[in-house]
């Protein structure tokens, strides 16, 4: 046994130590594919090694020739793993490059076995003893070359390339530490595998006479790569001291979180995916009503879960554990063994490998009964109120919508939920709604929407209807809202339209009657013109007569007709206008020239009842806002009220009318008279219908007046006076008072 | 001297009409707005007759009738009025009224009415006459005579009256005869009239 029987198995056994080193780390670290490339390189440099020795043993040439040609079989496996090393470590290199070296040595290796003896030798002819060192002596070959040598060797060529562009590549990329790599392992894969390339080219070619080395040259490479690899092991090694320290906190912090967990009455989970276990603290037991031993999988979780949400939960899960797929998140029902429901809250993480396959979800799950029982109570009492309501969020979008909201509206359900609350507002008042909105959301107290105006919201098919607003915010933890209750008060508004009309109808009865019991005076009123009209023309016509007729005079007398008439006009008109029914209209109202229209209107009654009326009326009162015809009828009614209260009796005085302005309130008119006086105990029943105190009449007047007075925002009163008599006075509000607050 | 239209009315359209009706006629009118001033301005002693208003403010038509009653004036009313109240019509009517129009009043009617009027303010102011002669002739009477002129009238004998008086037959045919020419009448049955016509009635018959 001579050293070179020793030191190639060594070489050998060195390449597979190391190899099988990493085979080890290999198979506790799997996902580490490249200790299994580098196993496969140290063990196919194993294997070469022993061929080389057994060539260099070789006493007959066709031994040599056919262990040649198997040696580069473990060359070709080298050739693959080097350029997967490479790869995988230094993550670069020109990927075409490591293919070409690699195809191109399959192919040498198909030449190999298919022309001459193998890839080097187109025939071995003798073998020869050369010596070596330290008095050994190892067989050469000699023979004919193989032409297609040129392949092994090119594929020689690229494997060098590849590498050394690797190293380049490296070296340009990166910090120090891939610098340091890219000289160490590139700069001496780079010249081992020069090396042992230009050995296989020398010796093949009988250039040189030395024992066969080139499994030496490939330990370099080898050793190169085992540090590289070391390097890898030092940092895993610093990286599992850290990870010790970590995983010190983390059990800490798990600690923590366990405590925080329990106190809050939060389950942690941890679930497994591939093992299908599903781990979870104590409090994630109790939650679901788990025995503390139970092996728990998603099946069993699944079976937990209220059958009316099970689907649900699942699809979630599937879709948190589909690649790209996000968390999971769900509310949803368990039903606990006891059959009692609980509502849960969970949400959960994905853990991912590099593939991107769920490998672990973990999460915390808690109880939200109290909560959802909470809003279902909300839920159903929302439901069942009898007003339309809507939740409104801060962006104006309606997120609930109650039964009476459905039909109110006639939206479906869906078609609310989700859109701008706009879509209930007409069109014409949409743009201020919006700004309204606005203005709420920096007010933010519960009233009553549009105080003072009148609200319009329209249907799906655009009908409208007269509703009333109550808004009132809501602070939930998912933000601030508007809980709006809308009342549809159509048939309020029909009934107060009902109760109008009627009141107006009423009036004008009573309107009517009252100038029954004045048409004496009022045909009297018509006559006078009338009179003055006929005098006149007939005066004219005997002027006309006379030789030479008088034309001046009848110019004057025609004149004269023209203002009679006129006068006679006026009379039909104001009567007209008291005895039409007509809708009232509201008019700024001079109140003393209601007055004075209404004492013409009665100035032969008067006349004829030879009663008397003073007035007393205030200058530059302010204007009232009224129906100029219903309120010459309150005047009109109080005048013949104390007119009937002064005749019959020897005439003491007059009646006075007096006009004032109210401080604060507006005007006030009060008629009074010098009659009889009104008994205390009828001071208010007075106004009410069907009482009178005459001999004719309904006894309709005051009552209607004072409706009439009230429709007009006014007060009607009446009260005796110190000497005699009675007073009503009526009050009426001032324009500007009357005006719509916005 | 030419009978005088008055006219109260408190319309003054009313009152330039009639008043301008009453002109175109051919009358003379005075024309006042309230009976106040009406009365103001009328003299008795000047003819004619009154167009009055029945309703007025103050003093209303009635009123003034009454009034003018009072101070016995010569003067006929006609009342015109814009209502037709029956009851003030009969009251007025029975007060002397010459008639009772109603407004608008045509001009045929107004001016037969006027017309009426005057003839009975023509009539009265004639009677007046009358009677203030009568009157002044009475005065002039004896007491004697007065007491026989009453004996007369009541249709007594000469010789009756004188055992009356306690005189002879032939003193009361004297003082007959007397009385007879102071009144200016002939026959007994003209003294019955005339002493009929003067009011006098029975005079002194109660002494």
């Amino acid at each position: 046994m001579g050293w070179i029987d020793t030191a190639w198995p060594m070489v050998g056994a060195t390449s597979l130590t190391l190899g099988i080193i990493y085979l080890l780390i290999w198979l506790r670290q799997r996902s580490q594919y490249g200790y299994l490339w580098f196993f496969v390189t140290a063990a196919s440099v194993a294997v070469f090694s022993l061929f080389e020795l057994r060539m260099m043993r070789a006493a007959a040439p066709d031994d040599y020739a056919v262990t040649l040609r198997w040696a580069h079989v473990p060359v070709f496996v080298l050739f693959l793993s080097i350029v997967g090393f490479i790869r995988l470590y230094f993550r670069t290199g020109r990927l075409w490059l490591g293919y070409a070296a690699c195809g191109l040595r399959a192919v040498s290796l198909v030449l190999n076995f298919r022309t001459g003896v193998n890839i080097n030798f187109e025939q071995v002819t003798a073998m020869t003893a050369v010596p070596a060192w330290g008095g050994e002596s190892v067989h050469l070959p000699v023979g004919v070359p193989n032409p297609y040598a040129i392949v092994a060797q090119l594929s020689n060529l690229l494997l060098i390339a590849f590498v050394t562009e690797a190293s380049i590549a490296l070296w340009r990329r990166g910090d120090a530490s891939a610098r340091r790599r890219a000289a160490v392992v590139g700069g001496s894969m780079f010249l081992c595998l020069v090396a042992a390339s230009a050995l296989a080219i020398l010796l093949n070619r009988g250039l040189v006479r030395i024992p066969t080395a080139v499994s030496v040259a490939f330990l370099g490479v080898v050793v190169a790569m085992a540090y590289e690899l070391g390097w890898g092991v030092l940092a895993a090694a610093g990286l599992s001291a850290r990870l010790r320290v970590s995983e010190d906190r983390l059990r800490e912090s798990e600690h923590r979180l366990e405590l925080a967990a329990s106190a809050g009455e939060l389950g942690l989970w941890e679930w497994s995916v591939a093992a299908d276990e599903i781990w979870t603290t104590r409090e994630g037991r109790a939650l679901f009503g788990y025995d503390a031993h139970e092996r728990v999988d998603l099946k069993r979780f699944l079976s937990s879960i209220h059958p009316d949400d099970r689907a649900a939960v699942e699809q979630d899960v599937r879709a948190a554990l589909s690649k790209g797929g996000s968390d999971f998140e769900q509310d949803f029902r368990i039903v606990l063994p006891d059959g009692r429901l609980r509502w849960v809250s969970s949400r959960g993480r994905i853990d991912r490998d590099e593939s991107g396959a769920a490998t672990l979800m973990r999460g915390v799950t808690h109880d939200v009964t109290g909560r959802r029982q909470a809003e279902e109570r909300f839920r159903t009492l929302v439901e069942a109120a009898p007003s339309a309501m809507l939740v409104v969020d801060t962006e104006g979008m309606i997120t609930l919508a109650n039964a009476r909201a459905v039909t109110m509206f006639g939206y479906a359900r869906q078609e609310l939920l989700g859109r701008p609350v706009e879509m209930l507002i007409p069109g014409r008042v949409r743009s201020t709604h919006e700004a309204h909105r606005q203005a709420y959301r920096e007010e933010w107290r519960p009233r009553a929407m549009g105080s003072g105006r009148e609200l319009f919201a329209v249907r799906k098919d655009g009908t409208e209807l007269p509703v009333e607003v109550g808004l009132n915010p809501m602070q939930t933890f998912e933000g601030r809202f508007v809980l709006a209750s809308v009342v549809d008060v159509t048939e309020r508004k029909r009934s107060e339209l009902e109760t109008a009309r009627q009141r107006d109808e009423m009036a004008h009865l009573a309107r009517v009657a009252m100038l029954g019991e004045l048409s004496g005076s009022l045909a009297h009123e018509l006559n006078q013109p009338l009179a003055a009209i006929l005098s006149n023309a007939q005066a004219a016509q005997r002027f006309l007569a006379r030789e030479p007729p008088e034309l001046e005079r009848v110019t004057e007398i025609l004149a004269d007709i023209v203002k009679s008439d006129k006068r006679a006009g006026e009379v039909i008109t104001r009567l007209r206008s008291l005895l039409k029914k007509e809708e009232p209209q509201h008019r700024p109202l001079d109140m003393n020239e209601l007055v004075q229209e209404v004492l013409a209107l009665m100035r032969s009654d008067l006349l004829n009842r030879q009663i008397g009326v003073r007035t007393q009326l205030a200058p530059r009162l302010p204007a009232v806002s009224g129906d100029r015809v219903q309120l010459q009828q309150v005047l009109l009614n109080l005048l013949i009220n104390g007119c009937d209260a002064m005749s019959g009796r020897v005439a003491q005085g007059d009646v006075i009318v007096r006009s004032e302005s109210a401080a604060g309130r507006g005007v006030r008119i009060s008629v009074s008279d010098n009659g009889g006086g009104i008994p205390p105990a009828d001071l208010e029943r007075i106004f009410e219908p069907f009482v009178t105190t005459k001999a004719q009449g309904l006894g309709l007047g005051l009552a209607v007046c004072r409706s009439i007075v009230r429709s007009h925002n006014g007060r009607l009163w009446a009260a005796n006076n110190a000497g005699g008599g009675a007073t009503l006075t009526v009050e009426l509000p001032a324009a500007d008072r009357l005006l719509p607050s916005i | 001297m030419r009978p005088t239209i008055y006219l109260v009315d408190d319309d003054p359209d009313v009152l330039v009409a009639t008043q301008r009706l009453l002109v175109s006629a051919g009358m003379t009118v005075a024309a006042f707005q309230s009976a106040r001033t009406f009365l103001e301005h009328y003299d008795t002693a000047t003819p004619g007759c009154l167009v009055l208003d029945l309703a007025m403010p103050e003093v209303t038509g009635p009123e003034l009738q009454r009034t003018l009653a009072q101070r016995d004036a010569p003067l006929p009313i006609v009342f015109l009025t814009g209502r037709g109240d029956i009851r003030a019509c009969a009251q007025a009517m029975k007060d002397g009224a010459v008639d009772f129009l109603a407004k608008p009043v045509d001009d045929a009617d107004l001016l037969n009415a006027v017309n009426h009027a005057l003839a009975k303010a023509a009539v009265l102011q004639r009677e007046r006459t009358t009677r203030s002669r009568t009157e002044s002739a009475l005065a002039r009477l004896t007491v004697r005579e007065h007491q026989v002129l009453v004996h007369v009238v009541a249709g007594r004998l000469n010789k009756q009256i004188a055992a009356d008086l306690g005189t002879g037959e032939k003193t009361v045919k004297y003082h007959r005869g007397n009385l007879m020419r102071k009144l200016g009448v002939r026959s007994v049955a003209q003294l019955v009239r005339l002493v009929q016509h003067a009011g006098v009635g029975a005079p002194g018959a109660d002494n």
